[in-house]
């Protein structure tokens, strides 16, 4: 189906700022809501059949922000927007909210999470919906379109709102870790045994270091501190940068008036905050990288078939230094490595 | 918290779209608004939209008058888009289609008793000497054949001891030689039930009758019953969606549909020429009832007859 014009502006913006305000309380996004005055995205003298379409479009975008990848708080915000917009639709039987059979169980791990959490509010409103049997369940989350499309639309939703994707942290979790110190446990053992001394392995027989496990948990967690930290100063940056650039995005907005100089504008904005988070994150970086240093030097020097994975993240980056380069200026996002930013000269 | 956080706390018309609206959407949405104001002269809806509509609409909520035809909770509700044959060019680039709603537990044959199609209507023959005896047989009494395919699975009707097996040709000669296609099976067709059959949304399947007559089947959604649904069985297959085809009037009078077609007509200033019941038997008939004139005429069925 072609999209609401403007509308997935409109929503991201409300849950740009529920984001923001960095709460989960219904009360905070009702009134961001009314400030919005959100309720009134449906009028405008739509007539009967455009108006269901308009508003099965409607929740079907606001939909898609309420399963992953996105935040938790993103999919907080979008179970309270589906509640508005399900409530204040004008459509005369009520248009329904369209969950596909592959997202129950995760939407239902959800809620228990949000109980578990004490959210009892976005608890309650759930349970709202619910019971005004908001909800249709179907094999296949959208509904399809029979008209061959010219060209194919890509929908491209906020970075910000996903969750980061922690691919290090899934891959190296805690279960992981533990069978790993198993493992390890168990071939130390055997190599006592066929020892001489049965008291500690033969020294022919270290080929490992012997408390990778546990290195290998702190290099995950250095990680995940640093995408955390990463993602704080991505919008620190973006907040500081807009009051700046407000004024260029302006005049630029005012004097053409068209999609286009929009667009134009957004992409300027954006790689002027790349360029002033680069500096920025640089120095914060630079700092880290010290204190990382100073506390991870001894751990530098190994070299296991175990932490291939972890070290080619650090040793591939010098390769790969000149591409990342060249992306820096186009995409938000600084790349991972930390040797990359050194040698740039933005 | 109630919703009444969300609605205004004035009296406000939905109509209106103010000034200082914050949202994007709004604002594009005034924009179109004020466009159609300058173009058009008289906004509303036009017949077209009237029926469509009221064919989406029209069967919400109705809950049937014996409590034993009512679906049941756990009842699935299958969308099915079904095209019509391509009889106008123009119809190549954008299908026309209708589109039914069908219950899990309803067969199969109730799908195909409930598709209508203009070739069904036919009469075969040509009766420009006796047109009063145009007989009453149509095509779909006369060849009642028809069958479904599914993944794989020919679905035949058989209830009739007239229906032949459709599907057999094409099965021996994908098993002819190795083309490629996996085992194709022939079954009959009211013994299965939608639940029982397997299905892919969005795929292409067949509908065949009168032995060239294709339409194709596309499953656009299946879900769950709903309280809002109709909940009524007898109405089931139901049609919501149906394309609108301009019939053709008659070439004399101008006024009604084409029933009579004519070709290698001496008397026609086109071929084929298309006249409705009275124009025809004025022009090409005297008083006595006698042929005038040389030419072919057949009963014609328009496309647009189930407007």
């Amino acid at each position: 189906m072609s999209s609401v014009p403007g509308l997935q502006a409109d929503c991201e913006e409300l849950l740009g700022a529920f984001q923001q305000a960095d709460t989960v309380r219904f009360e905070r996004f009702a009134e961001l809501w009314r400030e919005r005055r959100f309720h009134t995205v449906f009028y405008g003298r739509i007539r009967a059949l455009e108006r269901n379409k308009l508003t099965k479009k409607t929740l079907e975008l606001a939909q898609q922000y309420f399963l992953p990848p996105y935040a938790f708080q993103i999919r907080v915000g979008a179970l309270y927007l589906l509640y508005g917009l399900y409530n204040t639709q004008l459509c005369q039987p009520k248009q329904k909210i369209r969950i596909a059979l592959k997202d129950w169980p995760e939407i239902q791990k959800f809620q228990q999470d949000l109980i578990d959490s004490q959210h009892y509010d976005a608890a309650y409103i759930f349970r709202r919906l619910r019971l005004a049997r908001a909800f249709h369940f179907t094999a296949m989350p959208k509904l399809l379109n029979y008209r061959t499309k010219k060209k194919i639309e890509e929908n491209e939703f906020k970075e910000e709102f996903k969750d980061p994707s922690n691919r290090v942290n899934s891959l190296i979790t805690n279960d992981v870790l533990e069978e790993l110190m198993n493992i390890h446990d168990h071939y130390q053992k055997m190599k006592c045994f066929i020892s001489a001394d049965k008291s500690q392995p033969d020294k022919a027989l270290s080929l490992i270091k012997d408390d990778f496990v546990v290195t290998l948990k702190d290099i995950t967690l250095e990680h995940q501190e640093w995408q955390q930290n990463r993602m704080k100063l991505f919008l620190n940056a973006k907040e500081t940068d807009e009051t700046e650039n407000k004024k260029k995005d302006e005049t630029l907005l005012q004097s053409e008036g068209s999609e286009r100089a929009s667009a134009l504008a957004r992409i300027k904005y954006r790689s002027y905050s790349a360029v002033a988070e680069a500096s920025k994150s640089r120095r914060h970086r630079q700092v880290k990288l010290e204190s990382s240093e100073s506390g991870k030097s001894p751990s530098r020097s190994r070299k296991t078939s175990r932490r291939a994975q972890a070290a080619r993240r650090r040793d591939s980056p010098e390769v790969r230094g000149e591409t990342e380069l060249a992306k820096e200026t186009v995409t938000r996002h600084i790349g991972m490595p930390v040797i990359v930013e050194e040698n740039s000269d933005e | 918290s109630t919703d009444m956080l969300m609605s205004s706390d004035k009296e406000e018309d939905p109509d209106v779209i103010s000034e200082d609206s914050s949202l994007l959407t709004l604002r594009i949405r005034k924009k179109a608004l004020e466009r159609r104001e300058e173009t058009i002269i008289v906004d509303r809806a036009c017949r077209q939209e009237t029926l469509a509509y009221e064919m989406e609409s029209h069967a919400i909520g109705k809950r049937p008058d014996n409590p034993t035809d009512t679906a049941e909770e756990g009842e699935l509700l299958l969308t099915l888009n079904i095209f019509y044959p391509v009889i106008f060019q123009k119809h190549k680039d954008h299908k026309p289609y209708q589109t039914v709603l069908v219950l899990g537990s309803q067969k199969l044959t109730e799908l195909r008793d409930s598709i209508s199609c203009v070739s069904d209507l036919q009469i075969g023959g040509e009766f420009s000497s006796q047109p009063d005896q145009a007989p009453e047989h149509i095509s779909k009494d006369l060849y009642k054949s028809a069958f479904f395919y599914f993944e794989g699975i020919f679905y035949n009707d058989r209830r009739y001891p007239e229906c032949r097996d459709l599907s057999r040709t094409i099965i021996e000669w994908s098993e002819s030689h190795d083309r490629g296609y996996g085992n194709l099976q022939s079954v009959k067709m009211e013994d299965y039930v939608f639940n029982d059959v397997s299905l892919k949304i969005g795929f292409p399947y067949l509908f065949c009758h009168q032995g060239n007559c294709e339409h194709i089947i596309i499953i656009t959604d299946i879900r769950l019953i709903h309280h809002d649904d109709c909940l009524d069985r007898n109405l089931y297959p139901l049609l919501i969606k149906k394309h609108w085809l301009c019939t053709r009037k008659c070439f004399v009078c101008k006024m009604y549909t084409a029933r009579w077609v004519t070709n290698r007509d001496s008397l026609a200033p086109e071929d084929p020429c298309f006249f409705c019941d009275v124009c025809f038997r004025m022009l090409h008939y005297d008083a006595e009832g006698n042929k005038l004139g040389e030419f072919l005429a057949y009963p014609y069925v328009d496309p647009g007859i189930f407007n």
